[in-house]
């Protein structure tokens, strides 16, 4: 068994005003792991993935990050500057390995975009922009919250296969997702 | 110099950000002789309250959005998580507004203050004052920008404006010390001064308040 665990979440509970959103949540991730966080809209999915990323402050409980490499994050808002073109917005995204961005440019399709001001590109092709990000990653540890929307079949697939290979190189994934994906993952239900 | 090369990047295409308020600041000193009578005594009057006041209100439109943009689309989430200083983004963010808003303005109130005081050497005694108020300016008005984030600018400037009025006064007095040929480089250092603190709080604060806005 991995004894490495990059995040330990003992008793995490987290209320709005007197409103409980979840509460004694406990559980690890250690290397090469994935979680998957399933729950029905508003159970506190994001919020959780707040708080292990440290941007919100659990009400109980503590948790504990162990990643040496840093967080990779892909969330809802996917920093994407609008008024810059895509060949900006990887500038912006300080994506230092020219190969591998090269690489996963073509895979995506998005040379032909280029000059293409991100406002005027369609929102999968915006959330294949924002996935550049997770694509060239050093973390050891992959924070994504619904990384799967507004994707084709196509590029879900080369995400999930990309994953897998992330785990197999002892990485740790958290994600959330109402879509089923290949993803060998442990499950963190809240109600 | 990467951070700063980024935020050049993002402000440089934002061209309404940073050109709305020079020619705002351009449009109120070209205003200004309209509204008095053009015998030059009458212009110098009131000349100087009309800059420092086109400076503070020019400062105050610059920094309308200045975090805003990047909190609607998660930039600043990505930036609380990387190891990075949030204050230094900060520091770099206000130093890029400066330089395409502060700058400007300044070489402009150098050209008006020449062009109706027809006095060169007291026009060249304008420029830093200018260039030191609307960095102070700025630092003020991105603190009251970040405290009313999402609540809207004009809270934010109304909360900041008193904090500028002690930098009014000493502008004011300012261009009597120049008039008179009196301690006008104790002004400039005076300036300095509180430049040297609110350029290290500022940072400090703003990213403490922008960090609870996200939480």
């Amino acid at each position: 068994m991995n004894n490495n665990y990059l995040i330990v979440a003992e008793n995490i509970g987290y209320k709005i005003n007197e409103n409980k959103l979840f509460h004694n949540l406990s559980f690890d991730v250690a290397e090469g792991e994935a979680l998957h966080i399933c729950g029905d809209n508003g159970s506190g999915k994001s919020t959780l993935i707040r708080i292990i990323l440290g941007i919100t402050k659990q009400t109980k409980g503590n948790i504990k990050n162990n990643s040496s490499h840093g967080i990779t994050y892909l969330g809802h808002k996917n920093a994407i500057k609008n008024y810059l073109t895509l060949e900006d917005n990887i500038l912006l995204m300080e994506l230092n390995d020219k190969e591998e961005l090269n690489k996963y440019i073509e895979i995506l399709n998005l040379r032909k975009y280029m000059d293409v001001i991100a406002a005027n590109l369609s929102f999968g092709q915006q959330k294949k922009l924002a996935l550049l990000r997770i694509f060239l990653n050093n973390s050891d540890l992959i924070i994504l919250d619904e990384p799967f929307v507004g994707l084709d079949i196509e590029t879900q697939d080369i995400l999930s296969e990309f994953l897998n290979n992330q785990l197999k190189m002892n990485k740790s994934i958290i994600y959330t997702s109402h879509i089923s994906c290949q993803i060998e993952s442990k499950i963190l239900k809240i109600n | 110099m990467k951070i700063i090369r980024l935020e050049f990047l993002k402000l440089k295409k934002k061209t309404r950000t940073w050109l709305g308020p020079v020619l705002v600041f351009w449009l109120m000193m070209i205003a200004y002789p309209l509204t008095v009578e053009f015998l030059q005594e009458k212009l110098e009057v009131g000349f100087f309250s009309v800059l420092w006041i086109a400076i503070l209100i020019s400062m105050m439109l610059a920094t309308e959005d200045i975090f805003l943009e990047d909190f609607n689309d998660g930039t600043l989430e990505q930036i609380m998580i990387k190891t990075s200083s949030f204050s230094t983004l900060v520091s770099v963010k206000i130093l890029t507004y400066w330089i395409f808003v502060g700058i400007p303005i300044s070489i402009l109130s150098f050209i008006f203050s020449f062009g109706t005081t027809e006095d060169l050497a007291l026009s060249l005694m304008i420029f830093p004052l200018s260039i030191i108020s609307s960095y102070i300016f700025l630092n003020l008005f991105v603190m009251g920008n970040a405290l009313s984030l999402n609540k809207g600018s004009v809270l934010g400037a109304l909360v900041t404006m008193p904090l500028a009025l002690p930098v009014l006064i000493v502008l004011g007095k300012s261009i009597i010390a120049i008039q008179l040929s009196i301690n006008y480089l104790g002004f400039i250092f005076l300036l300095l001064g509180c430049l040297s603190i609110i350029i290290v709080t500022v940072p400090l604060v703003v990213s403490y308040i922008i960090k609870a806005h996200l939480e």
